[in-house]
């Protein structure tokens, strides 16, 4: 029911309004603004389309290699010839320049070589002095025992050498001369008993 | 049937480049496309610029048309088209257009207002208001249906939903409207 009345009333409600006025439709009118957007519609495409060859001309006219006479191409293979061999050249040089140099550092390096060769060992020096002190107290020592005589001060003396330079060549000569002072010590006691007995015999 | 076959031919004469099958075109359908832009709009009454429009489009679309549908129908899927992107085209720039705003509809008194009472007048104007103030998805439905009187099926077709959607819009549509004229209703 309340279907129909709700649908009764919209009908009234529109007939009420009315219809629309004026309703009249320029035909010829659409057919200009129809012709108008067909032309713009082909005119896009078309005006794109003349862009691009435009374009496509411009890049083909830009990139196009002109054509040369034949004194333009040898002297194009000439000047190409002669950048090749330039490019060589410069490659010449500086594997000479490398080679010049790895000569001139070899040289450095052999007379710093030479020069540390020049420069005597320390311990070479070193064993030198110690074999001269040795040597100087042995002597010493001698002219203590031999020349004055003094013979307590010589033992003392080629002591020292060995307790200083045990394993020295003039401690061993030190050791010798203490076996001899030894020797000749026990010697002379010996001949004093000899000397006291024949005394006493006779 | 007739009027379809007829449709059809003219269709075929315009795609044959016989322009004037295009202005009896115009003859037969200008009204209708006329009155179902008024009631979409709002009844504004001057809604020449959108038939323009509708049959500015019909005009360069015509050759696309398949006759799976009556011309009547393309017509209208057209004319809705148009009304909402001109009731959009309004909303986003805020102007005032030609057509009354949703606030004012209905003001106008057309002559055959003149001889109604105050009453009914005010009672009319209200309803036109409040059909106004639907959604587009259920005002469009209520005009083809109940003002246009379309079935169903051709509802559906001009709208491009389904059967379903059609009647669900038009129940939805019914009960806001029902709320808003309860007094009248009842």
């Amino acid at each position: 029911m309340s279907d129909d009345r709700l649908t009764q009333l919209l009908r009234q409600a529109d007939r009420t309004a009315g219809l629309p006025t004026r309703v009249r439709v320029d035909v010829s009118g659409i057919r200009r603004r129809a012709n108008r957007r067909r032309v713009m519609q082909m005119v896009g495409p078309v005006a794109t389309a003349a862009v691009l060859m435009i374009a496509l001309g411009i890049w083909s006219i830009t990139q196009r290699i002109p054509q040369m006479t034949p004194e333009q191409k040898q002297i194009a293979s000439l000047e190409m010839q002669v950048r090749q061999l330039q490019a060589r050249t410069d490659a010449a040089i500086s594997l000479i320049q490398e080679v010049l140099e790895q000569e001139r550092r070899q040289k450095r390096l052999d007379e710093l070589e030479a020069e540390l060769a020049g420069i005597p060992d320390p311990l070479d020096e070193m064993q030198e002095q110690v074999d001269k002190t040795a040597f100087i107290l042995v002597y010493q020592a001698d002219r203590l025992y031999r020349e004055l005589n003094q013979t307590d001060s010589a033992v003392e003396a080629y002591n020292r050498v060995i307790r200083l330079f045990p394993k020295n060549q003039w401690a061993q000569v030190a050791r010798e001369r203490l076996e001899e002072i030894e020797n000749k010590k026990s010697n002379q006691t010996d001949s004093k008993g000899d000397l006291k007995w024949k005394r006493q015999n006779v | 049937m007739a009027e379809t076959i007829n449709d059809e031919r003219l269709v075929g004469q315009f795609n044959r480049g016989d322009t004037s099958a295009f202005d009896r075109i115009v003859e037969r359908y200008a009204a209708d496309v006329a009155a179902l832009a008024n009631r979409l709009l709002g009844w504004p009454g001057d809604v020449e610029d959108i038939t323009q429009e509708v049959f500015l489009s019909a005009f360069l679309g015509l050759n696309r048309f398949r006759c799976d549908c009556t011309l009547r129908s393309w017509l209208f899927t057209i004319t809705i088209n148009k009304c909402r992107s001109y009731r959009h085209r309004r909303k986003l720039r805020r102007l005032k257009a030609t057509t009354i705003p949703i606030n004012e509809v209905g003001t106008r008194l057309s002559p055959s207002q003149k001889g109604q009472s105050l009453l009914e007048a005010e009672t009319f104007m209200r309803v036109r208001k409040t059909v106004a103030k639907l959604p587009a998805k259920y005002r469009e439905p209520v005009v083809l249906r109940y003002l246009q009187e379309l079935p169903t099926d051709e509802i559906a077709r001009i709208l491009k939903v389904s059967r379903n959607t059609v009647h669900v819009r038009l129940s939805r549509a019914r009960e806001s409207l029902r709320q808003e004229l309860t007094e009248l209703i009842e």
